[in-house]
């Protein structure tokens, strides 16, 4: 069938001749059972596969752990989300880095937190820049000692992890 | 002279090829997050900033009530008449009316396109949930400075 098709013309003869048929019974004596595939095809689907993972790949995404309990506001217009301190509100516990506090300690860390980045970036400004991680739900009233710790400790910008609709 | 019949085509071998996407297909399924996360960025309403420090430009604060309804104030505007001062936006089935705060930020912009700061006053009970959504209103209406007050 092959063999008069258009490939036939061609000046290289095509991948499929001479390889992918299954001779005929009786045609000869050994028989050729083995059939290739037409790796081409499948070539094209997993490049087309990389490029799409390769678009979609986040590098932000490890910023935050989300709980399973956790839920976050959604937000259409959202900026993108940057590394700075995360406070954490997970089953009415507070996190800074991970560390838990409550609501008279946590002044403490934030200011202990400002500590260690003005050591480490003497000639730099403190940006005082946190990330508040919270689920949606939470009411004002948890996420106000938070606001007013940060206040006290010298954190201006306040950053809410949202996730983008 | 014989002419040996010699094929010129020849085939790549494409199973490495097929190894190497194989792995990168794995890797990138594995490390890849679906989830998008981003941020609200908002300022300390009160006590961020030296008062001197601090510009005199028209701002609007939004007070939201346990109930869900919303007062927006207007301040530090000449352009804004009276009757836009002071606003009520009406809580709708004990939910915040967005769409009716959306409204309002509109007529508010057209009057005063200088209008740029938002300022957010929840009570105790209001959601975190609710914030953001008026936040998420506030900066569609074209505001690019929010704030956010203790209580």
């Amino acid at each position: 069938m092959i063999s008069d098709g258009i490939l036939k013309a061609s000046v290289l003869t095509g991948t499929l001749e001479g390889h992918s048929i299954i001779t005929p019974r009786g045609a000869k004596l050994k028989r050729q059972i083995a059939a290739d595939l037409l790796l081409t095809a499948l070539i094209d689907a997993f490049s087309i596969l990389v490029i799409f993972l390769l678009m979609n790949f986040s590098s932000t995404g490890e910023i935050l752990m989300i709980g399973k309990n956790q839920e976050l506001p959604k937000a259409h217009l959202a900026d993108v989300l940057e590394r700075n301190p995360v406070i954490k509100i997970d089953e009415n516990k507070i996190y800074v880095e991970d560390k838990l506090v409550d609501a008279n300690t946590i002044t403490a860390e934030l200011l202990d937190l400002r500590k260690k980045y003005q050591e480490l970036h003497p000639k730099e400004e403190f940006p005082g820049i946190a990330t508040i991680q919270a689920d949606r739900r939470v009411k004002y009233e948890f996420l106000n000692q938070i606001i007013l710790a940060m206040n006290q400790a010298g954190y201006s910008d306040i950053k809410f992890a949202v996730v983008v609709k | 002279m014989k002419h040996s019949k010699k094929h010129l085509d020849f085939e790549v071998n494409l199973i490495p090829f097929i190894d190497l996407l194989s792995v990168s297909i794995c890797f990138l399924l594995i490390t890849a997050v679906w989830l998008n996360v981003g941020s609200m960025n908002v300022k300390q309403a009160v006590g961020g900033q030296a008062q001197e420090d601090t510009k005199k430009s028209p701002l609007v604060w939004i007070r939201m009530s346990a109930q869900g309804d919303l007062d927006l104030e207007v301040q530090q505007s000449s352009l804004v008449p009276a009757s836009l001062r002071k606003l009520r936006v009406a809580q709708q089935d004990k939910k915040v009316n967005y769409d009716g705060l959306e409204k309002a930020l509109s007529s508010l912009k057209q009057v005063e396109p200088s209008l740029n700061t938002g300022l957010i006053q929840p009570t105790a009970s209001t959601s975190y949930e609710d914030i953001i959504d008026v936040m998420d209103k506030l900066k569609k209406s074209g505001m690019t400075d929010l704030g956010v007050s203790p209580l």
